[in-house]
């Protein structure tokens, strides 16, 4: 039998990666890191998923967990294309080159 | 099929001819043009003839046609309904009649225009649309035609006098036309508004019986302010005391316009105004006697005011005004045949010496001052003529067509109850000033030397219209007022003998003003330049020239606060509030758009602070 760790250890994790991505998504300029902590703050969301899922022992927290697979990959696809349309325009990787739809 | 079912032809014949060289003025060629221009109103004439032929072989009985209904709002519905009695039978025949013949003339003066080469067709365009509005005016049944046809021949008028517009000051002439009819009009709007609220109805007929069930006898006050209210559209459309001063003005226009608008047609529309509404004068005595007052004021500052003139057309322009003062004086003492009599024949005689003024005007490439013509009559034998006979029926000879309305008006104003010496010899005064300078004019310009190089050039289609209407002018008077018996309380002319006293004075009138005019301005007894040059005389004569100092009033008392108050006001205070609004505006959406930078980690970083503020309010930290 193995120990049960408690729910608001898990959620607590959860939410310090949450905040990490989050904070990465702020304050990184290159694209490709921006990526990486949105996939650091979707997978933070699922690990709450599956760990409320676990403590009252119904299967929709895994379930949701596949939706967010789901939409990760289907954000990559997306966001890959972005990737190669900034570096061709603007010769490099940095987002705030792409300011130019203000106003 | 009956004559009367063409009723609805006379005014659509002007209105296609004015639609069709409107839109086509650029590509018609002249010849088509004149053709469309005159043969619209020349169909018109025609339907008109035909249906007055309908209408006495009918049994003179008043008709209707009606062609749609305007609107119908909550059982407020005013219908485009044609009404035909004698009066407005009257007044069609002579709008197309010498309409008509105005136009034929117009061919051939505007054929060669020097300022407006290009306007022909929009010319006859104004025309048409001008003789449509005043057909409209005068056959429509309810008040709310009547408007329509009133503005509209404003319009047309405004757009005919500026026709010249090159030259500012055209421009200004028909501004001031506008204007001052259009304070006459608001009077005459008030005086409708003022009719349908207290009868209920914009039916000219209905409201007339209903007006005189409900005031005869008994209240007459609202009959006497609506009387006058009607009376101050009237004075402004027709040029009398004291909205008269555009008309002189007015002769900027091409002078076939002068002949229809300005004296043969638009000018009369308030005395027809005043005829058709005479029920209400009826019941007012006070509103009748003060259209008398008038009609007597005008013709005597304006025949006065003709006697200094240079200008042939404002000779003309002063002499209309008094003769529609003549109008308004025979409406005022209770002459109404007379008065539309006098309107008919007037419409002859003054579109016959305007048309010959005209001709004499081109003769001499456009030469209006009368001092520099002089001796013209071996050279245009057909416009002295014709102005000859014009000038006669205007002093009303014996047995021209002037002498018979005029004669009945004068003595119908002898009778009058209370006022009628004094009526009447302001009158027989105002006859002998007017043979007085009509004399001067005819021996000015077309006596001894002559000053200018004279070529005349008229062909068939100008003094063919001129031998028309000589023939109108001189035997318009035998067909008497049979046209207009009927519609108008006195029922045609009553007898008067031409032996009494008043009556051979009156004849003499015209007599000793021709006489005292050659004696003064052919056999110079009197030497007229060094009495004008007097002190006394040169004030006189600058007070007569400029219209008894209507303008110089107007000018100090209305003109010069208003552009003064527009020069102050010239930010427009007004414009202030919504400025600030604009502005409010522009800064909110400058504030606004400063968050819109275009960064993505930016709008990241907001909607993250968003997401804090939202769960710190849901935890109840904050708020």
């Amino acid at each position: 039998m193995p120990v049960a760790v408690p729910i608001e250890h898990v959620l607590a994790l959860a939410g310090l990666l949450f905040l990490l991505g989050l904070i990465g998504v702020l304050v990184r300029r290159n694209v490709m890191f921006l990526l990486m902590s949105l996939e650091v703050m979707m997978n933070a969301a699922g690990l709450a998923f599956v760990a409320a899922g676990a403590r009252w022992g119904a299967p929709d927290g895994q379930i949701m967990f596949m939706f967010i697979l789901a939409l990760a990959a289907a954000e990559v696809a997306v966001a890959l294309g972005i990737v190669v349309q900034l570096a061709r325009r603007f010769e490099s990787l940095d987002v705030d080159n792409a300011d130019e739809m203000y106003g | 099929m009956s004559g009367m079912d063409l009723l609805w032809l006379v005014p659509a014949a002007p209105l296609v001819g004015f639609l069709i060289l409107f839109v086509l003025h650029d590509y018609l060629p002249k010849t088509v043009a004149a053709v469309v221009g005159a043969g619209s109103v020349g169909v018109s004439a025609l339907a008109a003839l035909l249906v007055g032929i309908d209408y006495y072989e009918a049994g003179a009985e008043p008709t209707w046609q009606l062609l749609w209904t305007w609107m119908s709002v909550a059982g407020f519905d005013p219908a485009i309904r044609l009404y035909l009695d004698g009066l407005s039978l009257a007044m069609t025949g002579v709008i197309t009649g010498v309409g008509f013949l105005i136009h034929v003339y117009a061919t051939g003066y505007m054929w060669n225009d020097h300022e407006e080469p290009e306007g022909f067709a929009r010319f006859f365009a104004y025309m048409n649309l001008f003789v449509f509005a005043m057909l409209m005016l005068v056959l429509g049944d309810n008040l709310l035609v009547l408007f329509l046809g009133w503005e509209g021949v404003g319009l047309c008028s405004y757009l005919l006098i500026g026709f010249y517009h090159q030259d500012p000051a055209n421009g200004y002439a028909a501004r001031k036309a506008f204007v001052v009819t259009r304070v006459g009009d608001t009077f005459m709007a008030l005086g409708l508004f003022l009719m349908f609220r207290e009868l209920g109805t914009i039916e000219i007929q209905e409201s007339l019986t209903l007006a005189n069930a409900q005031w005869s006898g008994g209240d007459t006050t609202m009959a006497l302010i609506i009387g006058l209210l009607l009376l101050g559209g009237a004075v402004g459309k027709s040029a009398q005391v004291p909205l008269q001063t555009w008309l002189p003005d007015a002769m900027a226009g091409p002078t076939p316009v002068s002949a229809l608008i300005h004296a043969a047609t638009m000018v009369t529309a308030g005395v027809y105004l005043i005829a058709r509404m005479h029920d209400i004068f009826l019941i007012s005595p006070e509103a009748q006697l003060a259209v008398a007052v008038v009609g007597l004021v005008t013709l005597f500052i304006a025949s006065f005011t003709a006697l200094v003139q240079t200008d042939i057309k404002r000779v003309l322009a002063f002499s209309t005004m008094s003769q529609i003062g003549y109008m308004f004086f025979a409406l005022g003492v209770g002459a109404w045949s007379a008065a539309i009599f006098h309107l008919m024949t007037h419409a002859f005689f003054k579109a016959l010496l305007f048309l010959s003024a005209g001709s004499v005007i081109l003769a001499l490439h456009h030469e209006q001052d009368i001092f520099k013509m002089g001796g013209l009559w071996r050279k245009l034998p057909i416009p002295f003529a014709s102005m000859l006979i014009g000038s006669i029926c205007l002093a009303a000879l014996p047995f021209t067509s002037g002498f018979f309305s005029k004669d009945v008006i004068m003595l119908t104003a002898f009778e009058h109850e209370s006022h009628g010496l004094v009526f009447w010899g302001g009158a027989a005064i105002a006859a002998f000033m007017t043979a007085l300078y009509t004399t001067r004019m005819m021996i000015v310009v077309f006596f001894g030397g002559q000053r200018t190089e004279a070529h005349d050039s008229s062909r068939l289609n100008m003094w063919g219209p001129l031998l028309v209407l000589c023939a109108l002018s001189l035997l318009g008077g035998w067909f008497g007022f049979g046209v207009v018996a009927g519609v108008l309380p006195d029922g045609g002319l009553s007898e008067f003998s031409h032996f009494s006293p008043v009556a051979i004075i009156t004849m003499l009138m015209p007599f000793l003003g021709i006489f005292v005019g050659w004696l003064v301005f052919g056999r110079r007894i009197i030497d007229v330049e060094a009495l004008a040059a007097s002190k006394a005389g040169n004030a006189l004569k600058r007070f007569f020239f400029g219209g008894w100092g209507f303008d110089w009033l107007y000018d100090n008392a209305v003109v010069r606060p208003v552009m003064w108050a527009a020069r102050i006001n010239k930010g427009d205070i007004v414009d202030w509030i919504y400025r600030i609004t604009v502005a409010v505006t522009r800064g909110a959406h400058h504030v606004g758009s400063l968050t819109q930078s275009g960064r993505l980690r930016w709008y990241a970083a907001n909607m993250a602070f968003g997401l804090a503020l939202f769960f710190l309010i849901v935890l109840g930290v904050i708020g």
